[in-house]
């Protein structure tokens, strides 16, 4: 190699300090807000005079947190499974068809991941008024289904292109009709890219504040929402324990999900 | 008269401007190990790919008893298949591979399971049912696929050079596995390879493609010694062919002229030519001796490879022509790089190709 990491004598200390320089201003935050939240001051002293659990207590005897963590829920699993649903469709054509333009349809699918948020929030908010679906569930799940759906389309169609047709072709010949041949055959053989499209769409809903805001009304809203309707009536730690389930939550997810993909690889 | 078990009728697949099969048409009889031997792009794989139903053919038909079933999908023609790659599914053991075709059939538990033993004895990997396909060496996943195709005893088992990626050695056992498999179930083959030995070894007979079309149809022997063309004369066995630079046709035989003048008289004459005129002589390696008389074609020895059980001696004509002679060692003794000698041969031995 070009760049021996072992030939480079003292810039190794350089490299060390800018990854620990990097993790920490990714990390200390959210640590950050975890203590805070267990702070017993009601201003977010920094370090907190004493702990307490007080605002977990608070936050969990207000049911309007707990509703917005059952949205946050419904509208993840919802445009998830959407995603992952559209995603395969797509990736069947993209992947298995010669159409002209599949080369367009491809970045067309994507563009939801490159567009700035802002710009789709306020398009679709548009488009939703017209049909009356802003503040409703559907029109939630639609536009997190759009921000998902091309990270379920990468994920897919990854693992479609790793995959041999003619193994779907054996089991057609040994008659399996060409759905059941997908159905028992392909998907199986996809399965760890349909795992991961989900995750990700899952945990791109699960964390979405800017087109969530467009969405929501009073009476529905996501957690992301929340926390930030909250902060701007009034700064309490009550908002900190919010974020710090809300990220405790992700967490749990991927460990789960690094899990699940190891048990499936076996 | 009785119709043929399977015949493959004026079949023509194009793509765009590119004919891929070319007019083919193929009688096979029951039981019968038939191989489609070619170059690739000859248009062995899409006729094969025509009879399993993933190509549809441009004309022609296909008949298996004198039914076509080019209108049947492919999952209800009942035909087993071999790839080149391996098809295992990667989430089923191997008992459930065997299984699979059966269980979409909604055959009783009990019946697969009987089944499901017979194929992996008759593949000899019994043992092997519970392990996973990705825990199998690739010979063993081609044995798998193998008894999968024939679980649910189809009348044609196609198989598409699937032993390509297996080294020369395994490729070789399996060969004999695949000949005494056939043997025991009596099902006919249609096997394609481009590698003619494989296809001597295995078949009883061998349709021999070229540019989308059959140069010739038969068994390995009469390929071997009967070539219709120049094209099978060069693709099946060891070949040289020489210039000729005159040839007398008298019916089927010609008496033919080398650049250099040598006369060769009695030479068989193939592909219905009757003209006389130029052409080129084939030869094989094997034919040639070294003459002790002086007679016969003039050449000298450019260069001797020591093989063993035989030695090549590589000459060069008197128009600058290569050729290549293969004996056994201990007749070709004093064949020494730059020497002078005559090399002759059986005239029924060779073929002028115009």
């Amino acid at each position: 190699m070009l760049l021996s990491y072992r030939k480079l004598g003292g810039l190794r200390i350089a490299l060390w300090a800018i990854t620990l320089a990097v993790c920490l201003f990714l990390l200390v935050p959210i640590i950050f807000i975890a203590a805070l939240s267990f702070g017993s001051s009601q201003w977010l002293i920094f370090p907190p005079p004493s702990w307490t659990t007080k605002w977990y207590h608070e936050l969990f005897a207000d049911p309007r947190w707990l509703q917005a963590a059952m949205t946050s829920a419904k509208v993840g699993l919802l445009s998830a499974a959407l995603s992952v649903f559209l995603g395969l469709l797509a990736s069947f054509a993209l992947v298995r068809g010669s159409f002209p333009g599949r080369g367009i349809l491809r970045a067309l699918f994507l563009t939801p991941m490159v567009l700035p948020v802002i710009v789709f929030a306020v398009a679709i908010y548009a488009l939703f008024l017209r049909i009356g679906l802003n503040g409703t569930l559907v029109g939630f799940v639609i536009a997190h289904t759009v921000l998902g759906f091309p990270f379920a389309v990468i994920a897919i169609v990854n693992s479609l292109e790793g995959f041999d047709k003619s193994i779907e072709d054996a089991a057609v010949l040994c008659g399996a009709s060409p759905l059941q041949a997908k159905l028992k055959v392909t998907l199986p053989a996809i399965k760890l890219g349909l795992f991961s499209a989900a995750i990700f769409s899952f945990l791109i809903s699960w964390d979405e504040v800017v087109v969530a805001i467009f969405m929501a009304s009073p009476t529905l809203q996501t957690l992301p929402v929340r926390i930030w309707g909250a902060l701007r009536q009034d700064l309490s730690p009550v908002i900190a324990a919010a974020s710090t389930i809300l990220v405790a939550f992700t967490l749990v997810v991927m460990a789960l999900a690094a899990l699940i993909r190891s048990r499936m690889n076996k | 008269m009785n119709t043929m078990f399977l015949s493959i009728d004026k079949l023509r697949k194009t793509y765009g401007a590119v004919v891929a099969v070319d007019n083919v048409s193929l009688e096979v009889p029951e039981g019968e190990f038939l191989t489609f031997l070619g170059p690739s792009g000859s248009g062995k794989s899409t006729t094969l790919y025509a009879l399993a139903g993933f190509d549809e053919p441009s004309a022609g038909d296909i008949r298996l008893r004198g039914a076509s079933i080019l209108s049947t999908p492919s999952h209800k023609r009942n035909i087993g298949m071999v790839f080149q790659r391996y098809t295992l599914f990667p989430h089923l053991s191997v008992h459930e591979n065997i299984a699979f075709p059966l269980r979409v059939r909604h055959q009783s538990a009990s019946d697969i399971a009987a089944r499901v033993k017979a194929m992996l004895t008759l593949v000899r990997l019994e043992g092997y049912g519970a392990r996973m396909p990705a825990h199998l060496s690739g010979g063993q996943q081609q044995r798998v696929a193998l008894a999968r195709a024939l679980a649910y005893d189809p009348p044609v088992l196609l198989m598409d050079e699937p032993l390509s990626a297996l080294d020369k050695k395994l490729r070789e056992e399996i060969q004999i596995e695949i000949r005494r498999i056939h043997q025991e179930t009596g099902v006919t083959i249609l096997y394609v390879t481009h590698d003619q030995e494989e296809a001597l070894r295995l078949s009883d007979r061998i349709a021999v493609f070229n540019h989308g079309r059959i140069e010739q149809v038969g068994t390995g022997r009469e390929l071997y010694h009967n070539p219709a063309t120049r094209f099978v004369a060069g693709f099946v066995g060891d070949s040289n062919f020489l210039e000729v630079a005159d040839a007398e046709v008298r019916g089927e035989r010609a008496r033919i002229t080398f650049p250099d003048g040598t006369t060769l008289a009695n030479v068989p004459v193939h592909g219905g030519a009757s003209a006389s005129g130029t052409g080129e002589l084939m030869v094989r390696p094997q034919s040639l001796r070294l003459s002790t008389d002086g007679s016969g074609l003039p050449v000298r020895v450019r260069d001797v490879t020591f093989l063993g059980d035989t030695s090549t001696v590589l000459f060069e004509t008197a128009w600058g022509q290569e050729i290549w002679l293969r004996a056994a060692a201990s007749q070709i003794n004093n064949a020494t790089p730059g020497a002078n000698c005559h090399l002759e041969w059986n005239a029924t031995e060779s073929h002028w190709f115009a």
